[in-house]
């Protein structure tokens, strides 16, 4: 009977519409979706969501303009866990299934060499918003044409930290060192990045001993009492976020602090709010601080990220926000979301930013960001937390790291 | 007439091998066709895993150790060689049925508490080999640079369309394999070792050596899962050789079905299923697949396939 819709035509109807719909949703949304995958559970979800948090901000702004080319952006939020082939897989299907044009790459290290190896397939334009193994762009076998990086670098952060810990050294008479980093490819190779340009700067260190406690280890009394037998007169140490935060808390207990002076890169707010006591005194490096570098553009953006979130960023943050104003910047010039023009616009693209060392961060023709800011200074238990901030020598870092990469026959 | 079972099967999978083939003559999907690729690694990897579990009641905690050594042995040769990829893969499945041996020939002969604990061993023993070999496998960062995937016969494997036709061209064959295992004499001594092993040994069955045998060529097909997998993500990562991989693949042969030659491919496809559409929408993951399985569990008490099975039996029984 005609007037009667028959179960037959029901199925044949909800299986049409199933499969038109996504011609029916992609020709209805001009939105620009833009797809972010970072670790947004498990322990260090902490930086994933301060990623998330910088990007969403980033997004109301970019839309209050304008959006891009005449397209509100909307960005699509998806968890890896931080494995590897998962974040293979999603990169595929935030492409694939959901329609994104262009990638934030929030991954860890390990996540973004797999997210390359998609996006070499795909063409699609990608910025690595948090890897900071130095190979990722500076290997040509590994870089990718449409994929770039925007964070601090590993080999960067070695020169200018062993160029500062060598004049710390000098003056204080600081000739015995020991190294206490997590124990797998982050700690054990940019502690010898730092070790071998340390040296460099200051022949007549010694190591007295090597702690290499695991990833998110509980206890760390026999790492505490080990480092304390050793007398060294320094402690350098890569640990971070809730390793470090834990360290400190229990190296307070043996009155470590007291016995040692104590280098670290890796001191940044989320840490600050996890120690108790902090020691003053800690030399450490500003992964992000609102206070370096000291201008008023840098203090807004963190008293509005605070204001928004209740809780203080990261350095995850800023590098995915200066991710979407290389976006915004190449895709204005370019005129276009093609993967290779949004490529050919960024190399060499220079932006003016709150978090480049003198107002600019310049995007490399290697793909990778400089000028970025960099500094160490000591930890002081009260706000602003890091004080006597100095500023790293970008011109000393591209030299060394020039030499580095003729060492790893990158160039 | 009844047709025999094996040609059965062979007309099964060839009508299977044609649908799936066939789907992007008529619409192409780049997400369908991913998740084909991923459930072909998948499902050998589950598949293979039951013909211990499931076929000889052989609980295998460390399976993730051979989808693993198949994943990096294949991308190692395609990186460090000349070789063809057909030729890298067989040498792939080569060496992981090498070590599979190995491994079960220590393994095989303990009672199935000690067998569980040492094939777990074993997995953390080869996880830790990967992550402090730096040199060669990459350490945790995973075998970085890419797979070169060089062309075979005219096909170029970094087409989407064309690792989609080689990877379901390989899980259909590799699963009929394991179908023609499961139901050979060697499949049904499987079956009776594992129902009564005292009778089995007194009917004359050497048991540690059939026992073997399953195991070894179940640790075959997963490194041939393991090579599909490498070639998805275009490199090899330590994840894949890590327990929680093979609580996925215990997770997919629970959830499919024990007892149905079918049911863990089937558990592979919900599994897979289940992380893409909860992924979308949660963070929470692991919960989310906690309540499921438990649902699974406590509701069907059986997996999906054999709860099928037990609801509505074939008329001719």
């Amino acid at each position: 009977m005609s007037g009667l819709i028959t179960r037959r035509t029901m199925l044949a109807g909800g299986t049409a519409s199933l499969l038109a719909a996504p011609w029916v949703a992609r020709a209805q949304a001009k939105t620009l979706h833009i797809g972010m995958q970072s670790i947004l559970s498990g322990p260090i979800a902490l930086l994933g969501t301060s990623s998330r948090n910088a990007l969403m901000m980033e997004q109301d702004r970019i839309n209050a303009a304008g959006g891009f080319l005449g397209r509100p952006i909307e960005f699509v939020f998806r968890d890896s866990k931080g494995q590897p082939q998962e974040a293979a897989r999603l990169t595929r299907e935030l492409v694939n299934t959901t329609g994104c044009e262009l990638l934030i790459d929030a991954e860890a290290s390990s996540g973004s060499f797999a997210v390359q190896e998609v996006v070499r397939d795909l063409g699609v334009a990608c910025i690595h918003s948090n890897s900071e193994t130095s190979s990722l762009t500076a290997d040509p076998k590994i870089r990718v044409p449409t994929a770039f990086r925007v964070a601090r670098q590993g080999v960067h952060d070695a020169v200018a930290g062993s160029i500062y810990l060598s004049e710390y050294a000098n003056t204080k008479k600081l000739n015995k060192w020991a190294t206490c980093s997590p124990d797998y490819a982050y700690g054990r190779d940019t502690t010898a990045q730092y070790l071998q340009f340390f040296k460099q700067f200051k022949p007549d260190i010694e190591i007295t001993t090597e702690a290499w406690p695991k990833l998110g280890q509980p206890d760390f009394t026999e790492v505490i009492t080990k480092l304390i037998q050793a007398k060294p007169q320094a402690l350098f140490t890569l640990l971070y976020a809730g390793d470090l935060s834990a360290f400190v808390n229990q190296g307070n207990i043996y009155a470590l602090f007291g016995q040692m002076a104590v280098a670290t890169p890796n001191v940044d707010y989320p840490v600050l709010a996890a120690i108790k006591n902090l020691p003053p005194g800690i030399q450490s490096a500003t992964r992000y601080l609102e206070t370096f570098p000291n201008t008023p553009a840098n203090k807004e953006w963190g008293e509005a990220y605070f204001k928004r979130w209740n809780e203080r960023p990261t350095n995850w943050s800023w590098q995915n926000t200066v991710a979407m104003q290389f976006y915004e910047s190449a895709i204005k010039k370019a005129n276009s979301l093609d993967g290779k023009a949004i490529a050919a616009a960024l190399t060499g693209m220079k932006i003016n930013t709150p978090f480049g060392v003198d107002g600019t961060i310049t995007m490399r023709d290697d793909h990778t960001t400089i000028n970025y800011a960099i500094g160490w200074g000591q930890t002081t238990p009260k706000e602003p937390f890091i004080i006597d901030v100095k500023a790293a020598d970008w011109g000393k870092i591209i030299e060394l790291e020039t030499d580095w990469k003729k060492q790893q026959k990158y160039i | 007439m009844k047709p025999h079972p094996a040609s059965r099967d062979v007309v099964i999978a060839a009508v299977a091998l044609i649908v799936v083939l066939a789907i992007p003559l008529f619409h192409r999907s780049p997400a369908f066709e991913d998740f084909i690729i991923r459930l072909s690694a998948m499902a050998l990897f589950a598949t293979s895993l039951n013909l211990p579990v499931g076929n000889t009641g052989m609980v295998s905690f460390g399976h993730g150790m051979f989808y693993g050594l198949g994943a990096y042995a294949f991308a190692l040769m395609m990186q460090m060689t000349d070789l063809s990829l057909p030729v890298a893969a067989v040498l792939a499945v080569s060496i992981t049925t090498l070590a599979s041996f190995c491994v079960g020939a220590i393994c095989v002969r303990l009672s199935t508490d000690y067998f569980a604990f040492i094939t777990l061993a074993f997995q953390m023993l080869f996880y830790s080999v990967v992550i402090s070999w730096q040199s060669l496998t990459g350490g945790d960062q995973g075998l970085r640079g890419g797979i070169p995937r060089r062309e075979i016969f005219g096909f170029e494997l970094s087409s989407q369309l064309h690792l989609y036709q080689f990877c379901s061209v390989v899980a259909v064959l590799g699963l009929l394999a394991l179908r023609h295992v499961s139901t050979s004499p060697l499949g049904q001594t499987l079956r009776m070792i594992r129902d009564n092993e005292d009778r089995a040994s007194f009917l004359g069955v050497v048991l540690w050596r059939a026992r073997l045998l399953a195991f070894t060529i179940a640790g075959a097909f997963a490194g041939l899962g393991g090579v599909l997998a490498a070639l998805f993500v275009s490199g090899a990562y330590p994840e894949l050789a890590d327990w929680p991989n093979s609580g996925q693949a215990i997770f997919a042969v629970m959830l499919g079905g024990i007892n149905s030659f079918l049911g863990p491919a089937l558990g592979a496809a919900i599994l897979l299923a289940l992380n893409d559409a909860v992924t979308r929408f949660t963070e929470y993951y692991g919960l989310v697949l906690g309540i499921v399985i438990l649902a699974f569990a406590v509701g069907f008490r059986r997996g999906v396939l054999d709860f099928l099975r037990l609801a509505w039996p074939r008329s001719s029984k």
